[in-house]
């Protein structure tokens, strides 16, 4: 579903960035993404959402390149950021609808996914207030609603936790083994790893800009450890090195 | 609360003028956009000191140096109001830190006087450059002593005070009044509006040189048009009194009444700031949507009414790009009222003035784009556009045609009024048709191409971008100036040579817009950061 290949994106007179970054996602899995604050965690999200450029590798989606077919990758796929910067002059289901338009979604088919997912994250009464009036939160629950509206193969979120109230955090999580059930795959972002132990199949952990260590969350997390005390390891390792 | 003063005032600044931006960064793009935003206003401020300069010397020629003083004092007076207006409110009370401000063990007068302080420096780099090259041309003709430069200089330092305080008043009471409003944004538009067409107008009725001048007064015209400042704006009499004869008494009450005004403003300003805040930045949430049926649009039509809401959900940017268009209207309004002999009779030109207003309704028009800041506008949401599948072609089409929108009724409006205001032949009826859609078109892809380039992404205030962005100056003024270029070799043809010049103007003016249309829509946002 997702194919990072030797993926390397520096900024501009900084030494911050990724480096050779090689990730395979596939189709039902749910992917978690942790590392220390200016790993390059966000970069390499945004770099897959097609928000940042690269300077080398390949990233592909569904098969279709970033570089090259950016447009209909972005079809594929849904981003929601760290924080949700949203269009704050418009109310919630205008944003809503606009997304939908963007990607072409049927009047109806619209309707039901609004409803559904309003209704799982209490936000339906606040649809008709403008996006100004809202809560961090809220404006999290908006974002996640646009990222479903036109069905994603593949979810891209920065971590989509913060701010969520504990009833929206599972309904997200639900919604998320939902994706994964019917052929869809998620990569995310956290720092909140006992989140990630529980609900990702599969882990990578990045510490400037270079991948340390990847597989699958059972293979890593054996019994008498936590993802947790291996991310401690593995960093505390790789400084040794 | 000096201190308090100094630190928000110092942190202000640093907003403003994208000082850390410069010390800081080590992106070169971002360095290089503060370099040419810094040297574009020092361009600016030379151009108006030149200008001043020889306007100065113009009248010691024709014998009325002794009101050069007088003279820019007012001019400086009614810059600092007319711009002050556009932004005062949004300044002082700007949304951005007020709660961490709030927050912190600092006084509402400390935050008052340092937002008003960052907004006075720089009216009174415009005061300086207005008054300076004055002084000095007046210092070289009539050698004063040196009581003229000390009050000369010391005047121009409190030149901003009343204006700014009639701007802050003005714009506090444009945003009190609409923070009590439901739709906030399109109140405070409306007010700001009206208050400026209203200065317009009201600068129009006042005597006019035309009326009140008899021949006997045309012997003695430094004496008619100090009356006329002292009618206008009587401070700055009182300091022009008091530079060019030491009248003393002038001089105290010039800066009594400056020093008072202020103080009052500050104190009711800050006795009011929490409450006019809290209802300002307070937003009213019903709770009650329930779910309707709902349309489908193009991505495009999406994409357009979303350019609509954020166009009129700022003040700032609807009033600075909405006064072109109106100032267009008011223009072809002057031209019908005055009648087209009464101008011609006053600028005699070789082929009259028909052939040129085509170009004056453009520039007019295109004074500051939408399109111009239209990217930087986005700010931190940009991600949303980035991040989905739509074609840059498509995001910019939607800007464009917000542009065209919002000068598409004062154009048909002004072409009807000019239309009967000229009467003209067909070749002239059809320039004044075509002539200003060419250009207008033209600025808003110009207004497109240099903001991709010169973008601004990060920033907390709007002002910050209507006003003071590089691409506002350039992309924004740039394509009013381009029009106005073109206008010059107009001037001097007629007959059948201005119909051929006219036609290779709009023709390279089409292949232009062309050729920046397409390279814009081939741009990558992935690259605008």
């Amino acid at each position: 579903m997702l194919t990072i290949q030797n993926l390397t994106k520096h900024y501009k007179g900084s030494h911050k960035g990724i480096t050779n970054l090689t990730l395979e996602i596939e189709a039902g899995d749910i992917y978690g993404f942790i590392g220390h604050n200016g790993a390059g965690k966000t970069t390499t999200i945004k770099c897959i959402a097609g928000i940042h450029g690269f300077d080398e590798g390949e990233i592909w989606i569904d098969g279709l390149s970033v570089k090259t077919d950016p447009f209909a990758c972005k079809q594929r796929l849904a981003y929601i950021p760290d924080n949700p910067d949203l269009y704050e002059y418009m109310t919630g289901i205008q944003y809503l609808n606009f997304i939908a338009d963007i990607f072409r979604v049927s009047a109806a088919e619209r309707e039901a996914r609004i409803q559904k997912y309003a209704d799982a994250f209490d936000i339906t009464a606040s649809l008709g207030d403008l996006i100004s009036s809202y809560s961090h939160g809220m404006k999290q629950k908006l974002a996640i609603i646009s990222a479903l509206v036109h069905k994603p193969k593949l979810l891209i979120l920065d971590e989509p936790f913060v701010g969520l109230d504990p009833k929206a955090s599972v309904a997200l999580k639900e919604i998320m083994h939902q994706i994964c059930e019917d052929g869809g795959a998620i990569f995310f972002s956290t720092h909140v790893l006992d989140v990630a132990e529980k609900l990702c199949n599969k882990v990578a952990i990045i510490k400037d800009g270079k991948l340390i260590a990847s597989g699958d969350m059972d293979k890593m997390v054996t019994e008498g450890t936590t993802l947790e005390s291996i991310f401690m390891e593995v960093v505390r390792d790789d400084k040794t090195d | 609360m000096i201190r308090q003063i100094k630190i928000l005032t110092k942190a202000q600044l640093c907003n403003f003028l994208n000082i850390n931006i410069f010390r800081y960064t080590k992106d070169k793009k971002k360095k290089r956009n503060v370099v040419s935003v810094g040297t574009g206003w020092l361009m600016l401020i030379a151009m108006l000191c030149f200008y001043v300069g020889a306007f100065s010397y113009g009248y010691h020629k024709i014998g009325m140096g002794q009101v050069i003083p007088m003279y820019l004092i007012m001019i400086s007076g009614i810059l600092i109001l007319f711009f002050g207006i556009f932004k005062a409110g949004s300044v002082i009370f700007q949304q951005n830190f007020y709660e961490i401000l709030c927050s912190l063990p600092v006084s509402q007068t400390a935050i008052v006087i340092s937002r008003f302080l960052s907004m006075y420096l720089g009216n009174v780099i415009l005061s300086l450059a207005v008054m300076l090259p004055g002084i000095a041309v007046y210092g070289c003709f009539y050698h004063p002593g040196i009581g003229f430069y000390i009050v000369g200089i010391l005047g121009t330092l409190f030149i901003p005070l009343l204006p700014m305080t009639v701007a802050t008043l003005f714009g506090a009471l444009i945003t009190g009044i609409s923070a009590r409003m439901k739709h906030k944004s399109l109140v405070a538009t409306t007010l700001s509006l009206l208050l400026v067409i209203g200065i317009m107008v009201f600068s129009q009725m006042l005597p006019g040189v035309e009326k009140t001048i008899t021949e006997e007064m045309l012997a003695n015209f430094s004496e008619v048009l100090s009356n006329m400042i002292a009618k206008i704006y009587p401070p700055a009499l009182w300091l022009g009194n008091a530079m060019t004869e030491g009248n003393i008494l002038q001089g105290i009450l010039y800066f009594g009444v400056s020093i008072v005004v202020f103080a009052v403003m500050v104190v009711l300003v800050a006795g009011h700031f929490h409450s006019i805040c809290q209802s300002l930045f307070s937003t009213s949430a019903k709770h009650n949507y329930r779910m309707k049926a709902m349309k489908t649009d193009t991505a495009l039509m999406a994409l357009y009414r979303k350019e609509v809401k954020r166009y009129f959900a700022s003040t700032i940017y609807t009033v600075n790009t909405i006064i072109g268009p109106i100032m267009m209207v008011l223009l072809a309004m002057g031209i019908l009222i005055t009648g087209v002999d009464k101008i011609e009779s006053a600028l005699p030109l070789q082929g009259g003035i028909t052939g040129l207003v085509p170009f004056v309704l453009a520039a007019t028009a295109c004074i500051m784009t939408t399109t111009a800041t239209s990217v930087s506008m986005e700010g931190k949401q940009w991600w949303i556009l980035q991040s989905l599948p739509v074609e840059p072609k498509t995001v910019f089409d939607s800007k464009i045609l917000l542009n065209l929108t919002i000068i598409a009724p004062f154009y048909v409006v002004a072409e009807g009024l000019i239309i009967v205001a000229l009467k003209p032949a067909l070749p002239d009826l059809l320039w004044l048709l075509l002539l200003p859609i060419v250009f207008i078109l033209f600025a808003c892809v110009f207004g497109i191409t240099v903001n991709l380039h010169l973008p601004v992404l990060q920033w907390d205030n709007e002002v910050t971008i209507v006003k003071q962005s590089a691409s506002a100056m350039i992309g924004g003024l740039g394509g009013c100036l381009v029009i106005i270029l073109c206008a010059v070799p107009v001037v001097f043809v007629t007959g059948l040579a201005e119909e051929i010049v006219k036609l290779v103007i709009a023709v390279i003016i089409i292949g232009i817009t062309i050729v920046l249309y397409k390279k814009n829509a081939k741009m990558d946002l992935a690259k605008i950061e």
